[in-house]
């Protein structure tokens, strides 16, 4: 078992298309010094599905804001799709950030709108009036399971419901990566289960996606793809990776 | 096009969504604006009211008698008063003869009777002057004195004592109105700013997810300027309304009182429209800078 997980790791997939997420020679250091990511090589692919493991502070929600330019790489080059956004001026994010959906710990739903209006804002500010808004957010509900919820205020839910609340605003767009930054980190082990469920789903539907997660049971169950990183540092990429490198105590 | 409404409507909309559920902060900041509004517009007014007062004393002050001597010579005197007529500091000359001289004097009945016991007429024919500034009356003054044909005992009728004195309390008001002023719009820019960050600050999150599912900047920030309009014009409307109300008081309270206050519609109109079109363009760069920090990432 161990041999094999190590021949896959030495020979991750190849595909014959250009990568969608490709970081070559990234680093970050903050201004205050802090070296954030260190000389970071990285593809992934239309389709992929991603975890990102690493203890807290060790880059993996650094390496999310370069993705959507959030922040930008001290040194090397990010291209998302082709395009490079290393470098990429401040007029062009809007049209970038529309290629991500994004959920974080936090589910950051705002708290006067009905679900039914938080999935239909991500629509409504990028793309005002465009027709059928109605139909589009209650079939994208439907798909996390919400569609008896439309509704009801952020505060009625739980916790996994506010996050899949969270992952249809995200996915409203039709987005072609989908990256979520901890997005179990607040829930229990089964709702957990069921909010990875979902994501399986969706790379499912084609869409790449990118988990940064602590979640060692989740990774350990699925059995997908592991970016490891500590002290800002691609340690491990292996296919269908483990949450630790097996036999030992260590990422 | 559809876009273009869909847009509009939805900054229009969230603007006054905003306005109505965060009602206290977005009170917080019309209070404030119209508290400096009224400052303003209310300084603005009682400047402009001081100044046509004084300017009225100034008009009244402006004037000079140059006495002439008894054997000056006519051809001298008009080619003076022809020289004066076209010196740019002047307004009018008139000639005062002799005999009109005296019989201005004796308007007074204890003149006219000590006339009547001198018999001749000691009155100096006169050029009278009404110049376009106070502070010419004393270049006037000095230039006459230098002049043969004027009377060497009394060369004018110049009082430096109270033109001074006029002149510095001009002066000095002029300064405290504009130190005033400049004070008030330094504090109101600072406060505003504060007061539409605190307002932006309580929106962040919903500034973050507009920039992470990808709004343009110009999206997220034309709600919050179209609310800092709104809020400006409420102000101006308000403080508007009172510092109108407050110089018509004004204004009636000084009648017939100190100094009459005469009640300019015209001026009075102009700063009601600076004022709510001030108000309008503070609240929305307001909102401009307020948006701004959040927007940089």
């Amino acid at each position: 078992m161990s041999v094999a997980v190590a021949e896959r790791s030495a020979a991750p997939p190849q595909h014959a298309l250009r990568p969608v997420i490709s970081f070559h020679g990234v680093s970050k250091v903050f201004p205050n010094g802090t070296e954030a990511l260190r000389d970071v090589d990285l593809a992934i692919h239309q389709g992929d599905f991603c975890f990102l493991v690493g203890p807290s502070g060790a880059g993996k929600s650094t390496l999310v804001r370069l993705l959507i330019r959030d922040e930008a790489p001290s040194t090397g080059r990010i291209f998302i799709d082709g395009q490079e956004v290393s470098r990429m001026s401040h007029r062009k994010l809007p049209k970038l950030r529309r290629k991500f959906g994004i959920v974080f710990q936090d589910y950051k739903l705002l708290q006067r709108r009905t679900v039914a209006q938080n999935v239909a804002f991500a629509l409504q500010v990028t793309r005002p009036g465009q027709r059928h808004m109605r139909e589009k957010v209650e079939e994208v509900l439907w798909i996390v399971g919400l569609e008896d919820k439309l509704d009801k205020f952020p505060d009625e839910l739980s916790g996994g419901e506010q996050q899949r609340v969270a992952i249809a605003r995200a996915l409203v767009h039709r987005p072609r990566i989908f990256l979520a930054d901890e997005p179990t980190g607040n829930l229990d082990p089964d709702t957990s289960w069921g909010i990875v469920q979902l994501l399986l789903q969706i790379n499912h539907r084609g869409t790449t996606v990118l988990m940064a997660t602590h979640n060692r049971e989740v990774v350990d169950l699925v059995r997908r793809r592991v970016i490891a990183i500590d002290n800002g540092r691609v340690v491990r990429d292996e296919a269908e990776g483990q949450y630790l490198r097996e036999g030992t105590a260590t990422l | 096009m559809r876009q273009i409404f869909a847009s509009l409507w939805f900054a229009l909309h969230s603007a006054g969504q905003n306005f109505r559920r965060n009602l206290g902060v977005s009170l917080a900041g019309v209070f404030t604006m119209g508290l400096i509004i009224f400052l303003v517009g209310g300084s603005l007014l009682f400047t402009h009211s001081v100044d046509t007062v004084l300017q009225g004393q100034e008009q009244n002050a402006s004037h000079l008698k140059i006495y002439l001597s008894d054997n000056a010579s006519l051809a001298a005197i008009t080619n003076f008063e022809s020289r004066l007529q076209h010196d740019p500091r002047v307004i009018s000359v008139t000639f005062e003869t002799k005999d009109q001289a005296k019989e201005q004097a004796s308007q007074n009945p204890s003149i006219e009777s000590a006339l009547a016991v001198l018999g001749s007429n000691p009155l100096p024919a006169s050029l009278n002057l009404d110049v376009r500034k106070l502070t010419y009356l004393s270049q006037f003054n000095a230039e006459a004195k230098a002049m043969p044909i004027v009377d060497s005992t009394t060369p004018t009728d110049y009082n430096s004592d109270v033109i001074s004195k006029l002149n510095t309390v001009i002066t000095v008001i002029e300064w405290v109105g504009a130190i005033i002023a400049i004070i008030l719009l330094t504090i109101s820019i600072v406060i505003i700013m504060n007061t539409i960050r605190t307002a932006v600050y309580s929106r962040r999150t919903e500034i973050e997810i507009m920039k992470l599912v990808g709004a343009t900047d110009w999206f997220v920030r034309w709600p919050f300027i179209l609310e800092g309009m709104l809020g400006g014009l409420l102000a101006a409307i308000f403080s508007g309304a009172v510092v109108f109300g407050a110089y018509r008081l004004f204004v009636q309270a000084a009648q017939g009182n100190l100094l009459s206050v005469p009640f300019d519609a015209r001026y009075t109109i102009t700063l009601l429209i600076v004022l709510l079109v001030g108000g309008v363009a503070v609240g929305a760069f307001g909102s401009f800078l307020g948006v701004r920090r959040f927007l940089s990432a």
